[in-house]
């Protein structure tokens, strides 16, 4: 489990500074940064941000309620892949 | 420039100080009497050539005492003078040529024959002078100065900024810049002496930087990356005592660049001076760090003495009081207008001319300068104002360079591209700058693609950011990926 999450965080990095911050090293994105507020990703990258986890992850993003605090940090990212997998997700999601 | 009371004005130089220095140009001093008789030696050339009085003639304006004697033997025959660019390619200049009708392009090398139809008559109380604007966008304009602004400019200029005899003035405008209607024009008009800064030089900070300390300037008048550049060149203490006067003009000046200025100039009074080539110097406001620093920006003042400015909104209706828009000037020095009299009817309402600048007025009456009208850009549908965006970007401590441009987006309409120059080893990313620019701007203003780099960016020959060929950079960039 652990293994696994270790990956989703690098996969999440990986894909958000080839496309949005391409200058900056793995190391120096943090994972409780706010990417949304910091400006790294814009309205229409949160688009392409939630079709490549939908894609990536075999989340069906257009059927469930996402909301964007889902995808506010890497680390927001990553619990969201979590919950979406284990299945927990639609019910909390749905109050 | 040179009008009949200039002409009238240098003559009694001559005559009065024949000794003293006119122009210093690359180590060597070129007096009144020098240049009194270089200008003969042109008249005699000018004479020989099959011109008729009145004629329009076409002088590159190469900067050199030459040129310089070159353009003051036209105007003593009655020609008017066309000053474009020397940079302006053959086909440009050929066209412009036959525009304006001139005959022949002069040099002080060799003189090139035109056949060029004969433009319009000249209109009585015309200057003899002709310069171009380029402006931001579009072909070069023509604009024919007129006799009584020019002479009014020159007896404003030398007073304000007390140029007199033993005063020597730095000149860093290309000489077709109407900046040299006070750092060369009314200098020589007055006695005094004009530095020139060699144009192929002047982006040299270390040459700049030797210059201002030979010579014991006195009034300087630049744009501010001549202030940036002398800024960066000085690994010492050294200051420059002599100057009294320091002019920023043409362009923005940075917080952090105002900062440096007083302990450059420790004597000098700092002055913001806003103007175009249509009506020369329309605001001038003296610059204190601590004023600006509370303003966020540098102000462009208050309209000089006898200016009138007025705001309008965007359908043209004037703005009392504090608010923004477009700036309609009228000053005592301005042109007649441009040869192109459809042009005339475009940027001139009512004897105001339409300055394609949007200001804001406070509540006290003082101007700030937004940016140009054509600066500004939908991204997502909301109106943003480049410039706006760059100064936040250039507000981060760690950014010595930024040009923000706006790339064609299918979805976006517009994105904002920025480039930035980083100072060296500040390890600046673009996730701290968005970061920076996040906290500052509305989400839409914030550039959705943000470059780092170590070099300088392109600049044009005037020293601003050559924002056509980042943008076209970018634009080739995005296809790429």
């Amino acid at each position: 489990m652990k293994r696994c999450n270790l990956s989703a965080e690098v996969e999440i990095k990986r894909f958000i500074i080839a496309n949005f911050a391409r200058d900056v090293t793995p190391d120096e994105l943090g994972s409780d940064l706010n990417l949304l507020d910091s400006g790294v990703v814009d309205s229409l990258g949160l688009l392409r941000l939630i079709a490549w986890v939908g894609d990536t992850y075999h989340i069906p993003v257009n059927d469930v309620n996402v909301s964007t605090d889902d995808f506010s940090s890497i680390d927001a990212i990553r619990s969201f892949i979590e919950e979406s997998r284990s299945g927990v997700l639609q019910n909390d999601r749905s109050s | 420039m040179p009008s009949r009371s200039f002409l009238t004005l240098f003559s009694e130089r001559v005559k009065i100080q024949p000794d003293a220095p006119a122009l210093s140009w690359g180590g060597q001093i070129v007096s009144y009497a020098e240049l009194d008789w270089m200008v003969g030696s042109m008249s005699s050339a000018i004479a020989g050539l099959d011109l008729t009085q009145d004629a329009p003639v076409c002088v590159p304006a190469r900067k050199s005492p030459e040129t310089i004697a070159l353009v003051i033997a036209c105007l003593k025959a009655g020609h008017r003078v066309l000053l474009p660019s020397d940079l302006l390619g053959a086909d440009a200049l050929a066209e412009l040529c036959t525009q304006v009708g001139c005959t022949y392009v002069l040099s002080s090398r060799e003189n090139v024959r035109f056949t060029a139809s004969l433009g319009r008559q000249p209109e009585p109380g015309e200057l003899g002078l002709m310069l171009t604007t380029s402006g931001s966008t579009g072909s070069p304009k023509t604009v024919v100065l007129s006799a009584e602004g020019v002479d009014r400019f020159l007896s404003w200029g030398t007073s304000q900024f007390g140029i007199k005899p033993g005063v020597i003035v730095l000149n860093y405008a290309p000489l077709n810049f109407d900046l040299c209607l006070l750092d060369i024009w009314a200098t020589l008009a007055v006695g005094a002496c004009a530095e020139l800064v060699e144009q192929d030089k002047a982006t040299d900070g270390t040459y700049l930087l030797d210059l201002c300390t030979r010579r014991a300037l006195t009034v300087i008048q630049a744009v501010p990356m001549f202030y940036r550049l002398l800024a960066d060149a000085i690994l010492d203490g050294r200051a420059f005592d002599s100057v009294e006067h320091v002019i920023c003009t043409g362009d923005a000046l940075p917080l952090k660049l105002l900062e440096r200025l007083p302990r450059l100039f420790p004597q000098a009074t700092l002055w913001n001076v806003y103007g175009c080539t249509e009506t020369n110097d329309s605001f001038l406001h003296e610059v204190t760090v601590d004023e600006a620093l509370a303003h966020g920006t540098v102000p462009i003042g208050r309209p000089i003495t006898g200016v009138d400015a007025v705001i309008v909104d965007e359908s043209g209706a004037i703005i009392d009081g504090s608010g923004s828009g477009e700036l309609l000037v009228t000053t005592p020095f301005q042109t007649r207008g441009y040869l192109d009299q459809q042009l005339n009817g475009e940027r001139w309402r009512e004897g105001y001319f339409r300055t394609g600048d949007t200001v804001r007025r406070d509540e006290n009456g003082l101007f700030f300068l937004i940016g140009r009208n054509d600066y500004h850009v939908k991204v997502r549908g909301v109106r943003t104002n480049l410039q706006e965006v760059e100064r936040v970007i250039l507000d981060h401590l760690d950014v010595l360079e930024a040009a923000v441009v706006a790339v064609p987006d299918e979805i976006a309409g517009h994105l904002l591209h920025v480039v930035v120059r980083r100072r060296p080893y500040s390890g600046l990313n673009s996730i701290q700058l968005r970061a920076h620019s996040a906290a500052k701007l509305p989400r839409t203003a914030v550039p959705s693609v943000v470059e780092i780099v170590d070099h300088a960016l392109p600049r044009t020959s005037t020293g601003k950011i050559d924002r056509n060929v980042v943008r076209a950079y970018r634009e080739k960039m995005q296809l790429v990926g």
